[in-house]
C-alpha cells in the first residue's frame, strides 16, 4: 500500500491529477476494523480534456512508468487501482473535504465516514448497504453531518428507505 | 436468544471494536494480509472447481 500511495502522490506532484481520496474498503478500514478487499478505489480530480472527463492521462502516465493496465484497473505496487473521476457533486465535495492522514509516513487522504456512507448509499449495492450497517453499528457517524450531506445531495428519501429496510427496530 | 449466543455476539463486537481502534497503518497491514488470503482462495483449484460446478 505504501508503494502504491507513493506513486499516486508523485503523479499528483507531477500535475497529472489534482486532489484525491481513497474510497471503498481501504477508506472504511480507516474508521472500522480491517475489511477484506482485492482492489483500491481512488476518487480523483483532474482537468477535463475539452468537455470530456477521461482517465487517459492517468493511464498514459502510469503505463509509461511500467505499471500494467488490467481491465478497469492499473496495477501499482501489487495493488489493482481503479481511478474514479468526480462523476457528481457528492464526489466533488468528498474530494474537497477529505481528511489528511499517513500510512507508514506516506501522506494520503481518506474521505470522511459520513461521505463514505453517502457514497455507499448512492451506489446502492448489497456490499455498500452492508458497509453502511457497519458504520451505523460502530457509532462513528456524526448524524447531523450525515443528515446535511444527504440533504444537500438529494439522498434523504433513499436513506429513509434504507432505514425502513435495514434499521427498523434497531436501537 | 440463548446466553451462549449472546456471549458469542458480544465477543465478536468486542473483537471488532479492538481491531477498529488500532492505528491506521496497522489496520492496513491486516488488510493486506486479508487480501493475500482472498487471492490464495480465489486461485485455489478447489474454488475454481466449485465455481465451475455452480
Amino acid at each position: 500500500m505504501k508503494a502504491t500511495l507513493e506513486v499516486i502522490n508523485q503523479m499528483q506532484a507531477d500535475g497529472v491529477i489534482g486532489s484525491y481520496a481513497t474510497g471503498g474498503a481501504v477508506d472504511a478500514t480507516f474508521y472500522l476494523e480491517p475489511v477484506a478487499t482485492l482492489d483500491i478505489y481512488i476518487f480523483v480530480s483532474f482537468q477535463k480534456a475539452g468537455s470530456l472527463l477521461t482517465v487517459s492521462p492517468i493511464y498514459n502516465y502510469l503505463t509509461a512508468r511500467g505499471h500494467r493496465a488490467e481491465k478497469e484497473y492499473i496495477i501499482i505496487g501489487n495493488w489493482p487501482v481503479q481511478f474514479l473521476p468526480p462523476a457528481n457533486a457528492l464526489v466533488e465535495e468528498v474530494l474537497a473535504q477529505a481528511v489528511a492522514t499517513q500510512i507508514e509516513n506516506v501522506p494520503t487522504r481518506v474521505m470522511t465516514a459520513e461521505h463514505l456512507t453517502a457514497i455507499a448509499l448512492q451506489t446502492g449495492r448489497a456490499k455498500d448497504f452492508s458497509r453502511i450497517l457497519q458504520f451505523v453499528e460502530s457509532g462513528t457517524l456524526d448524524v447531523n453531518k450525515l443528515d446535511q450531506i444527504l440533504a444537500r445531495h438529494g439522498l434523504l428519501a433513499k436513506w429513509e428507505e434504507f432505514g425502513h429496510k435495514f434499521l427498523k427496530g434497531n436501537s | 436468544m440463548s446466553d451462549w449466543m449472546r456471549k458469542i455476539l458480544e465477543s465478536k463486537r468486542e473483537m471488532r471494536r479492538r481491531l477498529a481502534s488500532l492505528p491506521f497503518a496497522d489496520k492496513v497491514k491486516l488488510l493486506e494480509q486479508l487480501r493475500d488470503r482472498s487471492r490464495a482462495i480465489a486461485a485455489s483449484p478447489l474454488k475454481r472447481q466449485s465455481a465451475h460446478q455452480g
